[in-house]
């Protein structure tokens, strides 16, 4: 362990390094806090343009969404603030607990107490018309669970090893497929194999695993494992051809992203002006407040606005793996990185899919998305993250 | 673990994230900065609606000023269907179809018109009563989608009058859309027929324009833009709406009471089916009326004509009443042709006003084997006449006489005597304008033709099967000088070639509109000025004699002194000729398949004419029974003398 720790030390002193190490406080990573709050007050202010004229229109308060956008962000900053507090050896500690709770309320969801939005049976229904996406959750407990197990084995993952992880993995991986979401089926893919990469799998069967996954792609599509739906979305953004046609599911989701593509566009190289997207005023990107919150930015903010928001989770991707560097264990290295590959991911295919070069899966950007549980889960993370990089000294 | 460690694999995972961030910089430029304009586009496409709103159209109004055509508001009914459920679009037009008794299937086809805008409500019953307007406005429950709206109609104060010189208005058919696709839209309105087809650009206006944001559902959020529509400039016609009226009903009431005449074999009665007036203003070639029998009243387009109707209107067996006999119809002349024979007998020096030829009742062409007498209509001489008497008495046989002449001037253009060429007598025609569309400014006025030995060899040639007939004969020139034969005009060219004579040789190419006003009586934007189309040279020496042979046929023995017996010569001195053409076919039986025409061509007053008056009764009769008194009617409106609309 500590040789480890050794190894993953900076190769030369930070400004930090100067601060009395054992005040960890002086040691909180400012710059990450602040590009994530200032991602999500982007998201509050695109919550609230996506949804001010749609909610006029039904002669509703036209803060609905920003408000309870805004209670998201406060609930999740306040479960941030408790990530940070509780020193995350704890999580290491209780990283079975952790695990099982969250598989125990996947396995819930799917029974009646589970409510069906969107064809997926992903949610629980609590009181005051909030809901609660487990999925989300999940994430962070396969993060906890491998990363504790990985770290146990100081980066040497043989194939007994390497299944257990896998096998940690897919049991989550199995129950959100029944949901189905395969959205975060595919986060669940991404973060294990950045994780497994980082803890020392073989580079073979690293290499093995890419190789049954591609083929396993290939085989879902071929045989008749997905829907005709779930097919269409993952293959539309193939297509080059954007025309809408008839009125079938294809045509709809050909309506969706030629719509996202054409509102992001139009936002040219200033955009429109905040509030003044004829597009996001007009309604015509379904799903706007949640999955195609991007071409809200794209329009109205145009490219300068868009590459603003891309470089502030590239700010906070940099601050992440700098502090999985910085860890002073592996079990902290390898959450930051499924931290980080679970936010980059979905950054990835969320912004990508709005531009038509990533199929449509229904995954929220992080931080900007309409939505509670993404938004405490994000930021719970974030504060996992905080927490390691403060503590990389004691 | 001992090749690599985390730190390097932490490294190629960074290299990873910068790739992915990397990608989604680079389709972001791509898509807003390299491609945005197709997809500005794109946008634009999907946010905007345009809708047009016709201009209210200009008025047509008379010379002085009354209006012939006007607007009216009226109230439609019309039903939004954007966003009509099936339920509710059931429920209106259930409704609909009870309220005002129409087929709920009618409403239905109406309403699916695909020619109708998607964006804009379709208008499924016109001309809707006020009290009917505002029950569907109070119930708007019943009524879901519908509305009612003002909408500006084409109101025609004196229904059919001038029926033909106005035209029509309806919807632009997909012809005339594809001639201007950029100027027009499925759904508007255009000119069909007459002055509404001709002054289309100066009537139509400018459509107004509003552009409006709209959402995803096509529901208006905002005016983007918008421009009002300018109302179409005001026509003013030379028609006097009093002369018109007087020529229409002087035409309509001879018409009738001719078929209760017989004919001159008395074996049948006139039908007397169908006529037509026009007035010229010889000094201009202003149109000062032009009425065509049987008529029909424009208001049957304002909403649509069915095509049952339509059908009836341009039917012959029905009268074609669509169809303006004053400037398409096309008859033989009869003696009113006379004064082409004599214009170019004197131009050519044939003759003088001087000369004088025997009338003995009958012409016989010489060194002639088949077909060689030609009678005067009743076969009695009129004895010695100069040209001026022949025209009073309308004697044919000095005509035939000239006609024969008229055949040894042409010069001969092979051994066959019968391959001749042309001679005064064509030139003087042509000059005149027969065999030439007048040029009239509302169009539709046709060419007619006078035959000539070159066009009728050209022809069988050419057409062997549907011209047989190959040389040009005495008896071709003998018929031709009376205006029988191989010849065929129009009222409106004999009208304006008595005009060109009257007026000393300019022949203009008549006018109906007069001048462009700005709307609700603005001052005056273009004048409409009158058109020489030529100048027939014409001395005195060939005018005065025809002028007073047309003034000698209203008095003493001429054909039309009978009519004008008691007329005020002294004040307003009419001339004039009457001619009874032969019309139809020969039957087997001897007959002809149509009774003769009747026409009489009026000048007026001779001293300094102001008036050509040219009537022209199918069916009906000679000049002097049925073209004249429309004549002397006419003339008494025009001169105040006999006054039959105050």
């Amino acid at each position: 362990m500590t040789t480890v720790t050794r190894r993953l030390q900076p190769r030369r002193p930070l400004d930090n390094t100067r601060r009395p190490l054992e005040r960890r406080w002086m040691h909180l990573d400012v710059v990450l806090l602040v590009a994530t709050g200032l991602v999500a007050v982007v998201g509050l202010i695109m919550v609230y343009s996506a949804t001010r004229n749609g909610l006029q229109d039904q002669g509703l308060d036209q803060y609905t969404y920003v408000r309870k956008q805004f209670l998201y962000v406060m609930v999740g900053g306040g479960l941030l603030a408790a990530a940070v507090l509780i020193d995350y050896r704890v999580f290491q500690h209780y990283a079975l607990v952790l695990y099982l709770g969250v598989v125990a309320l996947l396995v819930l969801v799917l029974s009646p107490l589970g409510v069906t939005v969107n064809t997926a049976k992903s949610w629980f229904l609590l009181p005051g018309g909030f809901q609660v996406q487990p999925a989300e959750f999940a994430k962070l407990g396969v993060i906890v669970m491998v990363a504790a197990y990985a770290s146990t084995h100081e980066g040497d993952l043989d194939l007994r090893r390497l299944l257990v992880c896998l096998g940690i993995g897919a049991l989550p991986i199995g129950l959100i497929y029944l949901q189905p979401d395969l959205g975060s089926v595919l986060v669940f893919v991404a973060i294990l194999m950045g994780m497994l990469l980082v803890a020392g799998a073989r580079l073979s069967h690293i290499a093995l695993l890419t190789l049954i996954g591609v083929m396993g792609m290939v085989a879902v599509l071929q045989l008749d494992v997905l829907s005709q739906y779930q097919k269409d979305r993952l293959t539309t953004f193939v297509d080059s051809d954007d025309q809408v046609d008839g009125g079938s599911g294809l045509a709809d989701i050909k309506y969706q992203t030629a719509q996202a593509k054409t509102t992001i566009a139009a936002g040219g190289l200033t955009g429109s002006g905040l509030f003044e997207g004829s597009q996001t005023k007009g309604g015509f990107v379904p799903e706007q407040r949640t999955d195609f919150i991007f071409t809200v930015v794209g329009e109205e903010l145009g490219f300068v606005g868009s590459a603003f928001l891309v470089l502030l989770y590239g700010v906070i991707a940099w601050r992440i793996l700098r502090a999985a560097r910085l860890a002073r264990d592996l079990f902290g290295t390898l959450v930051c990185i499924g931290v980080l590959t679970m936010l980059v991911f979905q950054v990835f295919e969320n912004m990508g899919m709005a531009m038509g070069i990533m199929p449509v899966t229904g995954l929220p950007l992080p931080l900007v998305s309409y939505g509670g549980s993404s938004m405490l889960a994000t930021l719970i993370g974030i504060g996992l993250v905080v927490n390691i990089h403060m503590r990389r000294f004691s | 673990m001992t090749v690599d460690g985390p730190r390097l694999r932490i490294g190629v995972l960074g290299v990873v994230v910068i790739s992915l961030f990397a990608a989604l910089l680079a389709r972001l430029w791509y898509l807003q900065v390299l491609s945005s304009d197709e997809f500005q586009v794109a946008a634009t496409t999907n946010t905007e609606r345009v809708v047009y709103e016709e201009a209210p159209r200009g008025r047509v109004l008379d010379t002085n000023g009354v209006v012939l055509v006007g607007n009216r508001v009226s109230e439609e009914v019309a039903i939004d269907k954007a966003n009509l459920s099936t339920e509710d679009r059931a429920t209106a037009l259930d409704n609909l179809s009870s309220l005002f008794g129409i087929e709920r299937a009618e409403l239905e086809d109406r309403l699916d018109d695909p020619k109708a805008s998607p964006y804009t409500p379709v208008t499924v019953i016109d001309d809707v009563d006020e009290a009917k307007a505002i029950y569907i406005g109070e119930r708007q429950e019943h009524f879901p989608g519908v509305m009612t709206r003002d909408v500006t109609t084409r109101e025609y104060p004196y229904r059919s009058l001038a029926a033909h010189v106005l035209g029509y208005v309806g919807e632009i058919n997909d012809t005339e859309l594809s001639a201007s696709p950029t100027e027009y839209r499925a759904g508007d309105h255009v000119g069909k027929a007459g002055v509404e087809k001709a002054y289309e650009s100066e009537l139509r206006g400018t459509p107004g324009r509003t552009v409006y944001e709209v959402d995803a559902d096509g529901t208006p959020i905002r005016v983007k833009e918008r421009t009002a529509p300018v109302p179409g400039n005001d026509l003013v016609l030379s028609i006097d709406v009093k002369v018109q009226q007087a020529a229409e009903q002087a035409l309509e009431a001879t018409l009738i009471e001719r078929r209760s005449t017989a004919t001159d074999d008395k074996t049948a009665l006139h039908k007397a089916d169908a006529g037509s007036v026009v007035v010229l203003d010889p000094k201009s070639g202003a149109v000062i009326a032009m009425a065509s029998y049987p008529t029909y009243d424009p208001t049957e387009f304002v909403n649509g004509i069915s095509q049952e109707r339509y059908d009836e209107l341009t039917s012959d067996d029905a009268g074609a009443a669509l169809t303006n006999r004053a400037t398409s119809g096309g008859y033989a002349p009869g003696s009113t042709w006379k004064l082409v024979t004599a214009t170019a007998a004197l131009r050519s020096g044939m003759i003088t006003g001087a000369t004088s030829i025997e009338d003995e009742g009958v012409f016989t062409i010489p060194d002639c084997t088949a077909q060689c007498e030609f009678q005067n209509i009743d076969a009695v001489g009129s004895g010695w006449v100069n040209v001026a008497e022949a025209l009073q008495v309308s004697s044919d046989v000095f005509f035939y006489k000239l006609g024969y002449d008229f055949y040894t001037q042409r010069p001969s253009k092979s051994t066959d005597r019968n391959e001749v060429g042309r001679n005064a007598f064509d030139d003087t025609a042509n000059e005149l304008g027969f065999g030439t569309s007048p040029g009239l400014d509302i169009g539709g006025d046709a060419a007619g033709s006078v035959a000539n030995p070159e066009q009728r060899l050209e022809l069988n040639t050419m057409y062997p099967d549907k011209f047989p007939t190959r040389y040009w004969y005495p008896g071709d020139d003998v018929n031709l000088a009376i205006g029988q034969g191989d010849l065929v005009v129009t009222p409106l060219q004999l009208a304006d070639a008595y005009a060109t004579v009257a007026n000393g040789g300019t022949k203009f190419s008549p006018n109906v509109g007069k001048e462009v006003r700005a709307p609700d009586g603005g001052p005056v934007v273009r004048t409409i000025a009158p058109r020489v189309s030529a100048q027939v040279a014409l001395t005195a020496e060939v005018r005065d004699p025809i002028m007073s042979g047309l003034s000698l046929v209203t008095t003493g023995r001429g054909t039309g002194a009978g009519v004008f017996a008691g007329w005020d010569r002294a004040t307003f001195e009419v001339g004039g000729k009457t001619g009874t053409a032969e019309a139809g076919n020969r039957l087997a039986n001897g007959t002809r398949s149509k009774q003769d025409t009747s026409l009489f061509v009026g000048v007026a007053p001779m001293d300094d004419p102001q008036y050509v008056v040219a009537a022209v009764l199918e069916q009906s009769g000679r000049g002097a029974e049925a073209a004249a008194p429309v004549v002397r009617s006419v003339m008494g409106q025009l001169s105040g003398l006999e006054v039959t609309v105050p």
